[in-house]
């Protein structure tokens, strides 16, 4: 597989960039199983290769750490860019990104005009307002519960297996970009999609990583 | 307001919807590599969504040391080298 891709690599020194890209993609297609996730990858890779000429071609010299934050900075929007809005977590990672004044200029110049449409401001504020009146609620509800009821409702397994699912879910919630503000259904299906995605980041990231250790 | 149609919304979701969260925690076990290897229906819903926590942690973590080793050869490149304007061009 290595020797595979020095040959083709050293073929197309004449070629522009995208070719050689999609001719990345080609390698990496032929490895993955899932036929869905070939589009996000073209998509990903191609946006994330513009975003590194944009955040890592500066005259200046960059420090490792400030050239690494660079490249996952720009990993992360282009994978999330990649998806169009069309999922919860992908908006919520870009306007959490603009949200913070360094990455802020970052964002918006690797997004260009799409960044207008992605900040979430706003929604995410009347968010907060609504979250802290029902945890106000809830905490008073669950006063008089446990007045009420003392200690017998913990014993039943059942309330166990949904506490700790109850639980789960919140790890998983603050794991998940945007999950503190989705219901149970929707963090399944925003994990789900998180994770695939994920997969093909890590993915591009390796194949890329390791094209460069041959080269160099 | 907000507080009647999302408990409307919640209890309508739990009555419709119990079944199609069964078959999607069994989509997401599928993917977790730690429970593949077993029979599907032997997880239970708190061990599916641990271990969905543990895989998300982990690809974090992949892709925060992928990136570390490509900003480290991105700093190493020779510069006058012909490979290192290949990479200059895809990337730099």
């Amino acid at each position: 597989m290595k020797s595979i891709i020095i040959v083709k690599l050293d073929d197309v020194i004449d070629c522009s960039t995208v070719d050689v890209l999609f001719l990345i993609i080609d390698l990496n297609l032929q490895e993955s199983k899932m036929h869905d996730s070939s589009q996000l990858k073209k998509e990903f890779i191609k946006k994330w290769v513009q975003g590194l000429q944009i955040c890592c071609s500066s005259k200046r010299q960059m420090s490792i750490l400030e050239r690494k934050r660079n490249i996952k900075l720009s990993a992360d929007i282009a994978l999330a860019s990649a998806k169009n809005a069309t999922t919860s977590w992908s908006k919520a990672l870009i306007s959490e990104a603009k949200k913070d004044r360094e990455k802020n200029i970052l964002v918006d110049n690797l997004l260009g005009h799409e960044s207008k449409f992605m900040g979430a401001h706003q929604k995410v504020t009347s968010h907060n307002r609504i979250r802290s009146k029902k945890i106000l609620r809830r905490s008073c509800g669950i006063g008089k519960r446990i007045k009420k009821m003392g200690y017998r409702r913990s014993d039943s397994p059942t309330c166990i297996a949904k506490r700790l699912v109850k639980k789960r879910t919140q790890v998983l919630k603050r794991l998940v970009p945007g999950g503190e503000s989705m219901d149970e259904f929707s963090i399944i299906t925003e994990a789900l999609d998180y994770i695939l995605s994920l997969r093909v980041q890590v993915d591009v990231m390796k194949n890329i990583v390791n094209a460069t250790n041959l080269l160099n | 307001m907000s507080t009647r149609r999302s408990r409307q919304s919640s209890t309508g979701a739990s009555r419709i919807t119990d079944d199609q969260i069964i078959q999607l925690l069994s989509k997401l076990q599928q993917l977790l590599p730690e429970l593949t290897n077993r029979r599907t229906n032997k997880a239970s819903a708190s061990k599916v969504l641990q271990e969905t926590c543990n895989y998300v942690r982990s690809l974090h973590r992949e892709v925060d040391d992928l990136s570390d080793r490509l900003s480290q050869l991105l700093s190493t490149i020779d510069a006058g080298s012909p490979e290192a304007s290949i990479v200059r061009s895809l990337i730099m």
